[in-house]
């Protein structure tokens, strides 16, 4: 089912949480809606699920509005961040609930209901956990739980609240995993609410980027993190190097002289410059401008801190190609920039 | 030689053997002297003249009266405060609105009120001479030294009780089992009565418990309206003092005993259900 956006302006006393947004979202992707903290992403899920009323705007669910119905007529799954399980229900009933809360009529029979539930903690691969209460199990389970109940009611959209959030990083990148093919499976139309970029871009279809109540960008994964459409988002996904800088006949130079960043036409006068850590170039040389001045190994990766003429910058790359460059703290290094993004001063 | 020693070594927060010893000590006389000692002499006086005289004290007709009027006093004013403490709680827990701070402040009022205040404001509305007294004695309904000025200011006197034990419980619970309940297609009452109620039902039976014990126990607001009309208006502390200003000591003590035994069976009924469900207690909290 299609979600249409259009409009959709909230504000909490002065704040603006969300300022005019339109958003599509397709039927049967899952789609990523990412930000920093207040940046109205949650507020706009909450209004896609009718637990938080948008002060103007639509919000069309498969071509019908949708903004006054009660969440319990919109049939979306929800997950929170904190799972928000029934504590004093079992596995088993927590699943149920959204089964035996139908009115007579449309309610299943308990066998039915039964044999739903179960298949459903089958595919969360929970069925031995049936009979536990939500504080017996870890929090990965707990949001498997959250899922499968989600689920129950055979939602037209799934919609996550920083799903992962909670969880520590191995937990969350195993659920990560299993949710990805758990969507190309069922292929229900998700939106899912994150701040972690690496989670946005490898989990979603489209991702969507969101700044102070606005959306900067939608795109696929590699759209927005190839083609950045503004600052924000470019230093937003991923780390940055940022200089400011003036551009002049095509070339971005730094006020000390000391970089200077081919910049596309567009762009004149005061600007920002961008480069990614990995897009930058270091080469032993012993009259070269840069001076190492730390380096940090992460795992297979090695960053190098540089001081480039009173400049600090940060180049990254994996630990065989520094070995085989042979640099070490205090050594002189000639430095190129292989990419780089220059935008306008805002 | 690196020499360790461990004479020395004292984990910070264990004290020694003897503060511990001491502190356990000053807290049991504490208890015993004035707990337990009150509590056994109440039984041991009602008890004097031997067991036949105790019961003759319980079964004489102002004594019957007298403790099936406090039956009657709580069995109406705990369940309206059940009904609106949960309500309050709700509202105060669940939403934000203007005045919420007012409203918690005013249902904290009969607390830090004097109970022979809250009784005297009952006289001054509804009494004779009071600001409605005329009006409600030309309908011919009585409030004031009747059974409904006693139930009246029972219910103010212990107003706050289950408010105050709900609304930090609820508070800490947040409203996410809600919404999901919510959006899990649950109406507002199915939403109350499967998730908000189950999550609050220990809260709300302690509360209920304390509710009830000072409806039972309440001596100044009763006291006031009350107009100690023996057999008729007199609530079971009411007619231990009475029987306490006639020396009748036996008898005093006797009628004091059960209004003893009231709070111990409450202690009691807590301490059991604590106990028999004690692991669903554990696993409802996070």
């Amino acid at each position: 089912m299609a979600i249409q956006v259009s409009g959709i302006t909230k504000q909490f006393g002065t704040f603006r949480a969300l300022d005019a947004v339109d958003l599509e979202v397709r039927s049967g992707e899952l789609l990523a809606l990412l930000g920093p903290s207040g940046s109205g992403k949650t507020t706009l899920l909450r209004i896609m699920a009718g637990l938080e009323f948008a002060d103007s705007g639509s919000l069309l669910l498969n071509g019908e509005e949708a903004l006054s119905l009660t969440p319990r007529e919109r049939q979306v799954g929800f997950v929170f961040q904190h799972y928000a399980l029934f504590r004093h229900m079992t596995v088993f009933d927590n699943v149920a609930f959204g089964m035996k809360v139908r009115p007579r009529g449309q309610r299943p029979t308990s066998t039915e209901i039964k044999r739903r539930v179960m298949e459903l903690l089958e595919l969360v691969q929970l069925a031995h956990f049936a009979d536990r209460y939500p504080a017996q199990l870890s929090g990965g389970q707990r949001q498997r739980v959250a899922l499968a109940r989600a689920l129950a009611i055979e939602p037209k959209v799934l919609l996550l609240d920083e799903p992962f959030g909670a969880l520590d990083a191995k937990v969350r990148k195993e659920l990560r995993r299993w949710l990805r093919k758990l969507h190309e499976d069922i292929h229900i139309t998700s939106v899912f609410v994150t701040h972690d970029q690496e989670e946005a871009l490898e989990l979603a279809d489209r991702v969507v980027v969101m700044s102070q109540g606005r959306i900067e960008q939608v795109g696929s994964p590699a759209e927005v993190y190839d083609r950045p459409a503004s600052a924000f988002v470019y230093e937003f996904l991923g780390q940055v190097n940022r200089f400011d800088c003036v551009v002049a006949d095509g070339v971005a130079r730094t006020a000390n002289g000391a970089l200077s960043i081919p910049a596309d036409g567009t762009v004149r006068g005061p600007a920002i410059a961008y480069v990614r850590p990995h897009d930058l170039g270091l080469s032993p040389s012993a009259g070269g401008p840069g001076r190492v001045s730390g380096i940090h190994v992460v795992g297979p990766d090695a960053r190098i801190e540089i001081d480039l003429a009173g400049l600090p910058l940060e180049a990254e790359m994996d630990r065989e190609r520094l070995s085989a460059l042979g640099l070490r703290p205090g050594d002189q290094c000639a430095v190129h920039i292989d990419r780089a993004r220059v935008f306008p001063q805002p | 030689m690196l020499v360790k020693k461990a004479v020395g070594f004292t984990p910070a927060l264990a004290d020694s053997r003897w503060v511990k010893g001491l502190l356990i000590a000053t807290a049991l006389a504490f208890l015993l002297l004035f707990l337990v000692l009150p509590l056994v002499s109440v039984f041991v006086e009602a008890l004097r003249r031997g067991t036949d005289a105790y019961w003759a004290a319980l079964v004489e007709p102002d004594a019957v009266a007298a403790i099936k009027l406090t039956l009657i006093v709580a069995a109406i004013a705990v369940p309206m405060n059940l009904l609106f403490g949960v309500a309050a709680s709700w509202c105060i827990a669940k939403f934000d609105f203007r005045g919420k701070d007012v409203l918690i402040t005013l249902i904290d009022l009969p607390f830090s009120v004097s109970p022979v205040i809250s009784g005297l404001i009952y006289v001054l509305l509804f009494g004779l001479h009071g600001l409605m007294g005329p009006f409600l004695k030309s309908q011919g309904i009585q409030i004031i030294f009747a059974v409904p000025g006693l139930v009246l200011a029972t219910v103010f006197v212990t107003f706050p009780f289950v408010a105050r034990e709900l609304i930090p419980l609820m508070q800490e619970q947040g409203n996410e089992e809600e919404e999901a309940a919510l959006v899990l297609g649950a109406s507002g009452w199915q939403t109350f009565w499967r998730v908000t109620l189950p999550n609050i039902k220990w809260g709300l039976l302690y509360g209920v418990l304390l509710c009830n014990a000072r409806a039972m126990g309440e001596f100044g607001a009763v006291s006031v309206v009350s107009g100690h009309i023996r057999g008729e208006t007199n609530t079971m502390p009411l007619h231990v003092e009475i029987l306490y200003n006639e020396y009748n000591l036996v008898a005093a003590f006797a009628v004091a005993s059960v209004l003893a035994m009231l709070a111990l069976v409450t202690l009691v009924v807590k301490s059991v259900l604590e106990w028999r469900f004690g692991a669903e207690l554990a696993a409802t909290r996070h």
